[in-house]
């Protein structure tokens, strides 16, 4: 029998709001299994409102699942909440520095928790002093968080979660207001940790570069499904496979004819997005060889008369990965 | 600091020492240092309570004592009978509204996701957020009664039996509270905002305990009077005024019945109390509102 | 609703003129109203507030004697009629004061205020607007409170001529009052702090403006305080109305109004001073949204 650090079982949350009177039903997390094994580095993979927080949240005992359940470290979310909270470390980045004493200063924050986190006090010292020059606050860490900026205070966040040494961490989003530098090394820290320490870290993130680099296995979720949970050599390979182009159009009075004359292209494969920007209008294409691609749309475009005004190879992104596998049958 | 200095650290681990005393402690400390920053905030606080505490006793030389006598309050001076009143229903209100006024912050700030994820029992949290309420209103309350004695000349009859017996009311009456403070907490976790109704429930305290009048002149009012001794402060009052007015102690028998019905409604409120929190955190939970505001 | 029939919308212009002064106001007014209805709990808590503060005060009247308020020459009524008389007056004036420190406050809190003076209204006109609503409302406070206090049996002269007097004892109060609430607000506007100046205002003219007591009870370093306080005289002029029926004839009434006009002549411009000052300064430091 394998050892899950997090298994989730058909795992639901349904959120019901009342608005104008009509209610409306939210299925933010959708029959989700996953299952992830000790020491394992895991992507959450998703677009905003993916159900991704949600589900971490679940994972944090913070929200009660509608139907299902979840053993994190081997214990039920619902019926060992405590003993589920005292394996986690949870950080979560869209707050942008809220859920911090603002009128507290850095270290008697990160004091805090460590109270309730159990953590002998010799011990919590040490970790505070080491944690917060990591994180490059030793000279604020007297300062109130309400005077930090909102890296700073992310910063303390992270800082936090790490303090009790959990054996698993659920961070969600953890670069998200960081500047370059502290994201770097925030990464870098995370890989150390599930390397060195065999920590078991879920991650999520909209950055699928960031999740390809970082982690061992991906899934990606989209309207509260999973729709992929694969080695990240498989989204890897889907993105080699994915070849796009940008392109931008100025002064265009019919956009329909544009979208014809584009899908008559033979190299163009597929439409993948059409955005309708007053100043042009940039359409993601998929394509097989771009260099090839790029002459040749440009070509046609002159020819029927577009305002062509920039072309370009585009990185694949999530959408590119949605389409192909709506194409594929797999959503 | 290097990333394989934090891997080194984080190697050995200790064992983690569970606590709720360190719980409580911490909540304690914490919301005490937050206060402590609202440094304009206690000082203003300050100055208004004693200038309110100085308008009473030029309201006291209005006082007609033979009317104070006929309420039973032969001989007693009315700035010490207000004076017990105000500095009670002070503490009380402060006290009682700790709790509330918390959570709300904690709601609005966000903070209280982290906490919730903690390992931290909320009963802990409830004694440390009280611990730090019955302190900063004790602050309050002393400064009210030192000021009046001092200052104004109150007369109180003052020796270690009757201080003792005070403070043991008090914190009886505390107690006896604590619970419908818990149940407001609760209410406030589901739908947010509850100030209104806990502003609501300190005026018509404060009118009904008699805080600046004897009760008997409420006698003519039946359904007041009746209301009046149907809240537990109007017994903790009574009881304080025999004892820091005539000099009972809290083993007097004219102050036992109040003591008696003070255990009493702490038994009930507190069980019911602790109830309404837990339903309301586990239905904030379910709705996934913890933090929402 | 596509582009088009936006464009088509936005195609036909008319000229703008100026709005006039009365309708910006009113626009303020109906605002205020509609955000006000939407907590409406609040409307029941004042109003249960003022009654079980008139109640409180009606249960004390019965242990005081009427002594000290005859001697302070308010003939009728006694302490109960002087008590109500005291609070419900005070309570007009603080929530005055208060209401225009809040309501900016709010507007910045909210991030409305940039938006309200990014459009063209000129700030005194604004500074009405925001002051009206609260104004009716209060009002409305005080004829309830002292028709309760009626009921509940205060005594009052109620001649066209004691009534009229008061009435402009009452605008003078509250025109006194604004100045301070004007002149606390370009404090906040300045510091971005909860004003002291209005905090120290109102305990100060509650302890020294003869609410509870008359005036000679105080020592005579906190009676002369008083003399500083326009609270203190519109006080002493609507008593002297209400309880001795005394009207604008009476010298004393007359000098309490006289030294009114004064202090709201010397004080307006002054607190449209202070309040310029910190008005601009927020725009110059482009702190006007923030708190």
């Amino acid at each position: 029998m394998v050892d899950y650090a997090v298994e989730t079982i058909d795992l639901t949350k349904i959120f019901e709001s009342k608005e104008d009177g009509i209610k409306r039903i939210v299925r933010a997390v959708d029959h989700v299994n996953i299952k992830v094994k000790k020491g394992e580095f895991f992507g959450l993979l998703g677009p905003n409102g993916a159900g991704k927080t949600t589900l971490i949240k679940m994972l944090c005992t913070i929200i009660l699942p509608t139907e299902g359940t979840a053993k994190v470290n081997g214990y039920d979310i619902i019926r060992e909440s405590v003993k589920v909270r005292s394996s986690i470390g949870w950080f979560h980045g869209e707050t942008g520095g809220r859920s911090l004493y603002w009128r507290l200063n850095a270290e008697d924050n990160l004091r805090f928790y460590a109270y309730l986190q159990n953590v002998p006090k010799d011990v919590a010292e040490k970790r505070i002093d080491a944690l917060l020059e990591f994180f490059d606050l030793t000279k604020d860490r007297k300062k109130l968080v309400k005077d930090y900026s909102t890296g700073m205070k992310v910063r303390v966040m992270l800082a936090r979660a790490l303090l009790h040494n959990p054996p698993i961490l659920l961070m969600d989003e953890p670069t998200i207001g960081l500047d370059t530098v502290s994201a770097v090394e925030t990464r870098n820290l995370l890989k150390a940790l599930n390397k060195e320490l065999g920590k078991t870290i879920v991650f999520t993130s909209h950055n699928m570069f960031e999740v390809e680099q970082l982690c061992e296995r991906i899934a990606i979720m989209k309207n509260g499904r999973i729709i992929v949970d694969a080695h990240p050599s498989v989204l890897r390979d889907m993105l080699r496979d994915i070849r796009a182009v940008e392109v931008e159009v100025r002064n265009v009075d019919n956009i329909d004819r544009l979208r014809s004359v584009l899908s008559s292209i033979d190299v163009v494969n597929r439409i993948v997005e059409v955005k309708n920007d007053p100043i042009a209008i940039s359409v993601r294409l998929q394509v097989d060889d771009e260099y090839e691609a790029i002459h040749i749309i440009a070509d046609r475009l002159y020819s029927y008369g577009f305002k062509l005004s920039s072309i370009r190879r585009s990185e694949p992104s999530l959408e590119d990965i949605f389409v192909k596998l709506a194409r594929e049958g797999a959503v | 600091m290097k990333v394989e200095d934090i891997v080194e650290l984080l190697r050995e681990d200790r064992p983690r020492v569970s606590s709720g005393f360190i719980h409580v402690w911490a909540v304690f400390w914490a919301n005490f240092k937050i206060f402590l920053s609202y440094r304009t905030w206690v000082v203003m606080e300050t100055i208004s309570t004693v200038a309110s505490i100085a308008m009473y006793s030029f309201m006291g030389l209005q006082v007609d004592a033979r009317r104070m006598a006929l309420a039973g309050y032969e001989g007693v001076n009315w700035l010490s009978f207000a004076l017990i009143g105000v500095a009670t229903a002070n503490y009380l209100w402060m006290c009682i509204s700790r709790l509330s006024h918390a959570l709300q912050h904690e709601i609005r700030e966000g903070t209280l996701e982290p906490i919730v994820s903690s390992l931290i029992d909320m009963k802990a949290y409830i004694i440390g957020q009280s611990l730090r309420g019955f302190l900063v209103s004790g602050y309050f309350m002393t400064g009210v009664l030192i000021v009046g004695i001092y200052i104004l000349k109150a007369q109180l009859f003052i020796s270690l039996e009757t201080m003792v017996s005070f403070i043991a009311v008090i914190i009886l009456m505390i107690v006896s509270y604590i619970g419908i403070g818990i149940i407001a907490a609760g209410l406030i976790l589901v739908y947010k905002k509850g100030d209104p109704l806990t502003f609501l429930f300190a005026t018509i305290t404060e009118f009904l305990g008699g805080v600046l009048f004897p009760l008997k002149y409420l006698e003519d009012i039946p359904v007041l009077y009746f209301l009046a001794w149907l809240m537990p402060y109007t017994y903790a009052l009574d009881a304080c005024r025999k004892i820091m007015l005539t000099g009972a102690t809290i083993l007097s028998p004219q102050v036992s019945w109040n003591i008696f019905i003070l255990i009493v409604y702490a038994f009930v409120f507190i069980p019911i109390g602790l109830r309404v929190f837990r339903w309301g955190l586990n239905r904030i939970r379910y709705e996934g509102t913890v933090s929402t505001y | 609703m596509n582009i088009e029939k936006l464009i088509h919308i936005l195609s036909e212009d008319i000229p703008r003129r100026r709005t006039s002064t009365y309708r910006i106001i009113l626009s303020f007014i109906v605002r205020d109203f509609k955000v006000w209805w939407t907590y409406k709990f609040w409307l029941i808590l004042d109003i249960v507030g003022v009654v079980i503060f008139i109640v409180t005060y009606y249960l004390f009247s019965f242990i005081t004697t009427s002594q000290h308020v005859q001697d302070a020459g308010y003939s009728v009524g006694g302490y109960f009629t002087f008590a109500l008389i005291g609070i419900s007056f005070q309570h007009y004036v603080h929530f005055a004061v208060q209401t225009i420190n809040e309501s900016i406050r709010d507007e910045q809190w909210n991030g409305t205020l940039e938006t309200i003076l990014s459009t063209a209204t000129d700030f005194k006109i604004f500074l009405l607007g925001e002051v009206c609503f609260s104004f009716i409302v209060s009002s409305t406070l005080l004829l309830m409170s002292l028709l309760i206090g009626m009921l509940l049996g205060a005594e009052f002269y109620t001649t066209l001529s004691s009534i009229i007097s008061v009435i402009i004892l009452t605008m003078l109060l509250i025109a006194s009052h604004m100045d301070i609430g004007i002149l606390s607000t370009g404090v906040i506007m300045k510091v971005k702090q909860g004003s002291p100046v209005t905090w120290a205002f109102s305990w100060l003219s509650q302890l020294v403006s003869g609410v509870f007591y008359p005036l000679k009870l105080l020592p005579w370093y906190l009676e002369w305080l008083g003399k500083a306080f326009p609270l203190t005289y519109s006080l002493d002029g609507i008593r002297r109305c209400l309880q001795s029926a005394e009207d604008l004839s009476s010298p004393v009434v007359l000098s309490n109004i006289l030294y009114l006009s004064i202090f709201i002549l010397i004080a307006t411009p002054i607190a449209l001073y202070v309040f310029k000052i910190g008005y601009d300064s927020a725009r110059r430091d482009g702190s006007l949204g923030q708190y």
